[in-house]
């Protein structure tokens, strides 16, 4: 009798061992692999680039000055595994099957865009494997109800609000404002939160408009928006679009009071293109070289601290890039996104995507990015965004009003005194 | 206010359908004569864009000074495009000489975002602008323009009035009769090929004086369909009925804006497009070889 009991609690136990081995006991893997059907070519390359050297610089500072993930009371290194998807849709949803199937990835990476990243989310999902999604900022990718994916950029929703507040703050009297959009879903749900976020401020819309994808010319929707009389415009989409948007208003000498453009404004090679025709445009921005977060500002607000400090990050990126440019924020969250994937896998000690992904859910901590945090769709909620302004050939941080590196400088000079040299300096 | 801006995009497209006119003409040529359709077309405009950049950018040079320039060098690509893989080409199915300009295309696209990166670059080459009725005019635009007429005046007088031009003439109309009359067709054809690449990358220059910014490897896809549909629209064989189709172009294009801005509930800029190729649709149906037959 006393046999038989002991016989039954030990399979009991061994059964429960064979059960739960998997994630409690299994040893961990001598690496942990993440992979990504990055943007490295095709016409999203430049963001595309800047991202996958963000992750190469954050897998560095992991491995080699974190010291590796820590999971079953050992330090792992991190592996990037990266493919070119060409800024191709196709491409995204191939290669993330090869990178799960074939590679056997734990995590993976979604690549730059809104629309590749909503393209290969459905296949991260049928695999139950976790996506970071660092450059899909469109709100529609987490109304899909996919489970798996987790953002670190912000949503679209919320690119101009702070450019509103800003405005409407400097000028009260500012009335109409025109917006003029990329129709693609990422820039449709920036112009969906800025319209909302205009009418809540009492702002009038008298002119909405959107242009296709690679238009070359955009004059005679300028013309258009120019006998609206807006006080200021605001749109975009991506970069080549946001120089032509500029580059014809400056043609068409059309002169808003001021000019906010998504992901294109914020970048060196839109200064370089248009020289003083940018002076005083805007752009938000997720991140920006000089915007300050620490381990100390962290502390204050009650918040983890993970990652290296802005100037570590800027000299890995360099490393990574293997010259002397500075990151821009798609580097900046590209990386970020790793280090919310460390936090996570280190807080659980597993590996297993459900579990990281809840982790991922309960996580909140600061980085030189800024702040981190997810609402239950995956969405991020926890990183405020910044707006830049060129003022003599210089990106100054403009708002919000705590993070700023100088005044905004508003109304913008017209483009017939940008062409006599003026430049947008802030008044004493 | 809407006949005003009617009237504005009308010359602003003018303006614009001449460059695409010029762009599409070394197309139209290379097809008229070797039956090649060069699926890398907007790749060597985006070279001419590139060399008025490094020009103006680097040597401080004028991008007037980039037109002589990229239309050597797209008539040396021209030459080692046709003696390496055209002339093998010509006489195996179609298919192969439509990947292989493909192929050149890629090449070309990755040749200089090795060189220059993939950065959205741009020049300021400012030269003021001229308020006429109707519109404002940056002078940049009008030079190309004038540039644009002038080349196609110079392609018409040379295909007319030469010795060159007239032997092109006649192996486009019967390579074989040209043949037997003691015309070096393999000549012709090396010759059509590199002007016609000529034409296309000094076509690039005019583009970029039109919309200095946005300079980058990827610009080319852009242009290829739009020379596609300007080309159909002109007659495909024909590089005269390929400028008078981007003139029709560029003013369809920027003139249907207004009157589609006027419905309301639409984004005009879509019914636009939409709009272009319903009448290169129409043109097709009712003239199958475009506005200007060449036979």
């Amino acid at each position: 009798m006393r046999n038989k009991m002991f016989s039954t609690v030990f399979c009991f136990i061994a059964l429960a061992g064979f059960v739960f081995a998997p994630s409690v006991l299994a040893a961990p893997p001598a690496k942990i692999l993440v992979g990504e059907p990055a943007t490295i070519s095709g016409k999203h390359a430049k963001a595309g680039e800047q991202s996958v050297n963000g992750v190469v610089a954050i897998v560095d500072w992991v491995n080699n000055t974190y010291g590796g993930v820590k999971i079953g009371g050992k330090k792992v290194p991190l592996e990037y595994i990266k493919y070119d998807c060409e800024s191709k849709k196709e491409s995204v949803t191939s290669l993330l099957e090869r990178l799960i199937t074939v590679d056997k990835v734990h995590f993976t990476l979604a690549p730059y865009t809104s629309g590749l990243t909503l393209a290969g989310a459905p296949v991260a999902e049928k695999y139950g494997m976790i996506y970071l999604d660092h450059g899909g900022a469109s709100n529609k990718i987490f109304q899909q109800g996919f489970k798996y994916i987790v953002q670190t950029i912000g949503p679209a929703s919320n690119y101009h609000r702070g450019t509103l507040n800003m405005i409407k703050k400097t000028d009260p009297n500012a009335k109409t404002v025109a917006l003029v959009y990329e129709d693609d879903e990422f820039a449709r749900d920036v112009m969906a939160g800025a319209e909302a976020h205009a009418k809540k401020l009492g702002l009038e819309v008298v002119f909405q408009r959107t242009y296709p994808k690679g238009v070359t010319d955009l004059t005679p929707l300028l013309s258009a928006m120019k006998a609206a009389k807006p006080d200021f415009v605001i749109g975009g989409g991506h970069f080549q679009d946001g120089q032509l948007f500029n580059r014809q208003l400056a043609d068409l000498d059309i002169n808003p009071k001021a000019l906010s453009l998504i992901a294109s404004a914020t970048l060196p090679a839109f200064y370089e293109a248009l020289t003083t025709n940018a002076e005083g445009v805007m752009g938000p921005s997720h991140w920006e070289y000089g915007v300050k977060f620490s381990a100390d500002g962290a502390k204050k607000a009650g918040m983890a601290w993970i990652g290296p400090s802005q100037d570590e990050f800027v000299a890995l990126f360099k490393k990574a890039v293997g010259s002397d440019i500075l990151p821009d924020y798609h580097a900046a969250e590209a990386g970020a996104s790793i280090l919310a994937l460390v936090m996570a896998i280190e807080k659980v000690d597993s590996l297993d995507a459900d579990t990281v992904r809840k982790a991922l859910g309960d996580l909140t901590f600061m980085s030189f990015y800024g702040g981190w945090d997810i609402d239950e769709t995956g969405l991020q909620v926890g990183h405020d965004m910044v707006d830049v302004q060129w003022q003599n050939g210089e990106r100054v941080i403009v708002w919000p009003e705590d993070a700023k590196t100088g005044n905004f400088v508003y109304p913008m000079p017209t483009f017939a005194e940008k062409a006599k040299g003026v430049k947008a300096v802030p008044k004493k | 206010m809407v006949f005003e801006q009617l009237m504005g995009n009308l010359i602003q497209g003018l303006i614009l359908g001449g460059i695409y006119g010029m762009a599409t003409m070394g197309l139209s040529l290379i097809f008229g004569t070797l039956k090649v359709v060069n699926v890398g077309h907007g790749q060597f405009i985006m070279v001419g864009a590139f060399v008025t950049l490094w020009m103006f950018n680097s040597l401080g040079a004028s991008p007037v000074l980039a037109i002589p320039l990229s239309f050597l060098i797209g008539m040396l690509l021209g030459f080692l495009c046709y003696y390496t893989f055209v002339k093998r080409l010509l006489k195996g199915p179609e298919l192969a000489s439509l990947l292989a300009t493909f192929s050149v295309g890629i090449i070309l696209e990755e040749t200089v975002r090795l060189i220059f990166g993939s950065e959205f670059r741009g020049y300021d080459w400012a030269l003021g602008k001229i308020k006429i009725p109707f519109t404002v005019l940056p002078y940049t635009k009008l030079i190309a323009f004038s540039g644009s007429i002038l080349i196609a005046v110079l392609l018409f007088l040379w295909f007319k009035k030469t010795r060159a031009g007239t032997a092109l003439r006649s192996v486009v109309e019967d390579s074989e009769g040209a043949r037997v009359c003691g015309v070096n067709v393999d000549w012709q054809y090396a010759l059509s090929f590199s002007l016609g690449l000529g034409l296309t990358v000094a076509s690039g220059v005019l583009l970029t004086m039109f919309i200095p910014v946005g300079i980058n490897p990827n610009m080319g896809g852009q242009y290829t369909l739009k020379a596609f549909v300007i080309a159909v629209l002109g007659g495909l064989a024909s590089p005269y009925g390929a400028f008078f189709g981007g003139l029709i172009f560029g003013l369809i294009e920027n003139g249907s804006y207004t009157l589609f801005a006027l419905l309301p509930h639409v984004e005009p800029f879509a019914l636009t497009r939409f709009f272009s190729f319903v009448i290169l649709l129409v043109i097709l149906l009712i003239r199958p070889t475009g506005l200007i037959a060449t036979k």
